[in-house]
């Protein structure tokens, strides 16, 4: 309810230096075409604010470079920053797994990391899964076992799945159902994505 | 439709994958929280704190000063038009249940917005509140409304004399079943997003029924259909809880008209759990009566549903015993109660899962206290195909007879589970601390009803479209509703697509709930796809030389049907013809009476309980089930097994608990409501089974199913206990403390008789 809310006692400055970000790249580039709210435009601090701090890091191959307030997650820095919004926010409390990335080749809740852990790193989101020619053999597994309904945890299952065979190629079934456990999936299709995990392990 | 039951289709009955599964594996299908317009404007909303209180001030000045805020609105903004005909007002000077929202504002973006929401203040006169149902009904319990916290009449069917059928019974038990308020939402959080360009009004919202929302919005605004559009194209699950026009929609359109700028409003996990029409409270006290020979002669009861503070749809508790079993005597009573808990609504089931738990444990407990099979007694009094259909308002019959096969649903699922390895005495002792059992329940549910459209167009290069304001939560209805215009068309399945979720491109359809889409909006699309092929014909037939009755669609050609070689694509008769075509469809009001079909299943389940931890393990679990032809066979199977497990969730956890002091829900994060993962059941037991059968209503003989499979799990786990170790729990959930408790029960019981 009302009462867990974060504190940001300054908004000003945070509207004014994300739109000085400056080194913005392309998939960043469409929140910038969106015209500017008329109270953006604030006197130029003098101070560099302590609340915030330049983030470097690579997305899916691509390097970014933002600053960004200290408290940004890593989630709202994929989907409100850079605009990729296959990662979803089904809780933003570490509960569902929906916001799964893989962060240095670890799954990672994206909604409890702050962007500013993540800097100098490289994340992977679902959308760098495919190239531009083929489908990843686990997106290929999960759409020839239909290992989803709604599709609203699908990206978060993906991810889980990847960091899984990287570093376990060949999982047995309970170790397959170890792994995913931390993504929740409402609609219930377990059984369709442990064999689209399990058919996956055989693909890659 | 019973007709093509011979036919030998191309498309209906295979299991070809979803057509948008490329865009739910890559991250590209956009649900409403991903979508983002030029200043669009972030809301939040101010929730109370206590569960009943009186708005005695409230003051926005500060918040509407704080820079970056663009609209506040409280009630004194809000049209007097309930939501969706209930008695709930977008805001209003009263607050029912904690939780509920008090204000709402708009700013640039959620920062502002959250400091803003401090700074509007609230003097709440804070009123006794109530949370159990019968104790709502009591003289003196705190009223939420001034006509009384009874929904209406109490509801009431009757059929042949109870008194005398409880007399007359050779047996009579006496038993109370209670499901306590259940958390039913989905994976995605509400969330909606409001556009007015001059006098019209765009909203994106994530709901299963945008019709609804529609017809909410033009009340509430007072503006005329045309000016009104709702679009949920991705919807990230449902299950009931989105079926009906909410506060959200209502609330991002009043914001976004005050601020002249889009605004989107997104539920955080939280808010979703305690304001979106959750599964209802039930509390059941039934006797049932029988015969020596094994027949059912008396049900009675009575229940009293715990609404919360504002309901969506009314649970009528009641079908489980009218249409699965022969009762000659019968009397339910149904109260509809208001308490301070949060608004409930229709989830996966109108109360359905609830009943099949009182009423398929209170069979189980007749037949074994008569030392009866529960699966032979079930077949003795089930009602099968030809007997007559009971109405479901009033019980009466008129006439009509049951199509379905619950019986082959039974005989299927026990030969698979092997019923016959089952404790022929319950209870009876095995060697170690573990043992298991096996048991059954049964599932009918009406699907379809009401009226329902769609359209289809056929484009210039023979390309076709499918558009219905109904949507797909999950469902596959995207797929299937394509293959059923592909059936009709003669086209492979690529070359169909569908636009779902659309009011402004689509005719009028309810919604996606209630076995209603496939059922009904399928059959709109199957009367759409077949007037667009009786125009291609007669595009074709002078083209070809030959009448339009002799003519056929094949896999995209147009062909004479005698003479096949006569032939030519439908790409060159659309280019030919230079017009698109466009087909109407629709199922009419006076149809709908009997577009009501009724999807059946029997459920079993073999469950190890452990004496010593309480632990309930699910070894194997059968879903058998009656759904007329399959039009995707993947789609059902997938609607089964995760229904399966949504209906055994149930049965572990996700019960919304309440502080009798405060009032407030305790436990609204998914870690302390638990909805289960891949290791608390495994998926892989669970073995869906399609019985053949025919419908009468739907698309090539398909029924509606989403919702049956969730209705059993409770019922049958809990048989499957008693068959095991001999404790009956009519409780749920059956966590491993009540387990341990009942089987500590059991023991004193034993040795006091001994």
């Amino acid at each position: 309810m009302a009462d867990d809310h974060r504190d940001n006692p300054d908004q000003s400055v945070s509207r004014r230096a994300f739109l000085k970000g400056g080194a913005l790249a392309t998939g960043a580039l469409s929140s910038v075409l969106i015209p500017v709210p008329a109270e953006a435009q604030l006197p130029e601090a003098t101070e560099p604010d302590p609340r915030r701090t330049v983030v470097e890091l690579k997305v899916n191959g691509v390097p970014y470079r933002e600053e960004v307030p200290n408290r940004t997650t890593l989630l709202q820095f994929i989907r409100e920053h850079l605009k990729l919004t296959g990662t979803k926010m089904g809780c933003d409390r570490a509960q569902c797994g929906a916001c799964t990335v893989i962060l240095n080749g670890r799954n990672v809740y994206s909604c409890t990391a702050l962007a500013i852990e993540a800097a100098g790193g490289e994340v992977l989101t679902i959308e760098g899964l495919a190239t531009s020619d083929a489908l990843h053999p686990i997106q290929q597994a999960f759409i020839q076992h239909s290992g989803f309904q709604c599709g609203f945890c699908t990206s978060g299952q993906i991810m889980t799945t990847k960091a899984l065979l990287d570093r376990m190629p060949k999982p047995t079934e309970d170790e397959a159902r170890r792994a995913l456990s931390g993504n929740l999936c409402r609609c219930a299709a377990y059984k369709r994505i442990l064999e689209s995990v399990m058919t996956a392990s055989r693909l890659t | 439709m019973a007709q093509q039951q011979n036919a030998t289709f191309t498309v209906v009955g295979t299991r070809s994958p979803v057509i948008d599964a490329v865009e739910r594996v890559t991250g590209q299908a956009k649900y409403t929280g991903d979508l983002e317009l030029p200043g669009m404007l972030v809301a939040r909303v101010l929730r109370s704190p206590h569960p009943h209180a009186r708005i005695a001030s409230i003051d926005t000045s500060k918040a509407e000063a704080l820079q970056g805020v663009k609209a506040v609105v409280t009630y004194r903004d809000a049209p007097k038009v309930p939501i969706f005909g209930h008695r709930q007002y977008m805001l209003n000077d009263r607050v029912r249940f904690a939780g509920e929202a008090v204000a709402a504002l708009a700013a640039v973006d959620t920062d502002t917005a959250d400091k803003a929401l401090r700074l509007i203040a609230v003097q709440y006169e804070v009123l006794p509140f109530v949370l159990d149902p019968e104790e709502a009904l009591k003289p003196g319990a705190p009223m939420l409304f001034q006509d009384g916290n009874l929904e209406g009449q109490p509801r009431v069917l009757t059929r042949g004399d109870i008194a005398q059928g409880l007399t007359e019974s050779d047996r009579v038990i006496d038993r109370v079943y209670h499901c306590p308020t259940m958390w039913s939402g989905s994976m995605e959080p509400r969330a909606a997003i409001a556009q007015w360009e001059g006098d019209r009004l765009t909203v994106w919202a994530s709901s299963q029924a945008p019709m609804r929302v529609h017809g909410n919005l033009t009340a509430q605004f007072n503006l005329p259909e045309s000016s009104v559009r709702v679009i949920s194209s991705y919807v990230g699950g449902g299950f009931g809880t989105k079926s009906a026009p909410h506060v959200d929609e209502t609330l991002a359109a009043m914001l976004a008209r005050r601020a002249r700028r889009p605004v989107k409003l997104q539920y955080s996990r939280e808010e979703e759990i305690l304001d979106s029409n959750t599964r209802f409270e039930t509390r059941v006290y039934a006797k049932v009566g029988v015969k020596r020979d094994m027949t059912l002669h008396a049900l009675d009861v009575r229940c009293y549903t715990n609404l919360g503070a504002y309901h969506t749809r009314l649970g009528g508790l009641g079908n489980q015993a009218t249409h699965i079993y022969k009762i000659p005597n019968l009397r339910t009573e149904q109260y509809r109660v208001h308490t301070n808990v949060p608004n409930t609504g229709p989830t996966r089931g109108v109360g359905d899962p609830q009943e099949t738990f009182a009423i398929e444990s209170l069979i189980d407990e007749i037949a074994n206290e008569m030392g009866w099979d529960p699966m032979a007694f079930r077949l003795k009094n089930i009602k099968r195909n030809g007997d007559p259909i009971a109405r479901g308002g009033s019980g009466t019959e008129d006439g009509r007879l049951i199509a379905q096969v619950l019986d082959r649903c039974i005989e299927e699922g026990s030969a698979r589970i092997g019923w016959d390895r089952r404790n022929t005495v319950p209870g009876a002792a095995q060697a170690g601390p573990r043992a298991r059992g096996i048991g059954v329940a049964l599932t009918e549910r009406a699907g379809g009803g009401g009226p329902g459209g769609a359209s289809v167009k056929v484009n210039l290069d023979g390309s076709v479209v499918v558009f219905y304001a109904s949507t797909d939560i999950g469902t596959g209805s995207r797929t299937t509703l394509s293959m059923i215009a592909a059936e009709v068309l003669g086209l492979p399945l690529r070359m169909v697509r569908a636009v779902a979720g659309d009011t402004e491109m689509a005719p009028a359809d309810g919604g996606s709930y209630g076995n209603r889409t496939l059922q009904v909006t399928g059959r709109a699309a199957e009367a759409a796809a077949r007037d667009c092929l009786e125009q291609v014909l007669a595009t074709a037939a002078p083209m070809l030389k030959a009448a339009a009755a002799d003519l056929e669609v094949r896999e995209a050609v147009v062909r004479v049907k005698a003479e096949p070689a006569r032939s030519m694509p439908l790409r060159e008769v659309m280019q030919r013809r230079g017009r698109s075509i466009v087909g109407d469809g629709s199922v009419a009001q006076s149809q709908a009476a009997t577009n009501v079909e009724r999807t059946t299943g029997a459920h079993f389940a073999e469950v190890e309980v452990d004496r010593e931890t309480g632990k309930i393990r699910i070894l194997r679990y059968v879903s058998a089930h009656d759904l007329g032809q399959p039009i995707n066979v993947t789609v059902v199977e997938n609607q089964i097994e995760g229904g399966t497990i949504q209906g055994l969730a149930l049965t572990q956890a996700e019960e919304m608990r309440f502080d009798a002091r405060t009032g407030r829900c305790l436990n609204a994060s998914f870690v302390d409501l638990k909805p289960p993962t891949m290791l608390d059941f495994d998926p892989r037991v669970i073995e869906p089974i399609i019985v053949p059968s025919v419908g009468q209503q739907g698309p090539f003989g398909a029924k509606g199913l989403g919702e049956n499979p969730c209705h059993p799990g409770m019922a049958v786990v809990a048989n499957a206990i008693y068959n095991a170790v001999g404790i009956r729990l009519r409780e749920v959930p059956f966590t491993r403390a009540a387990v341990l408790k009942a089987l500590a029960d059991q023991r004193a019981n034993t040795s006091r008789t001994a």
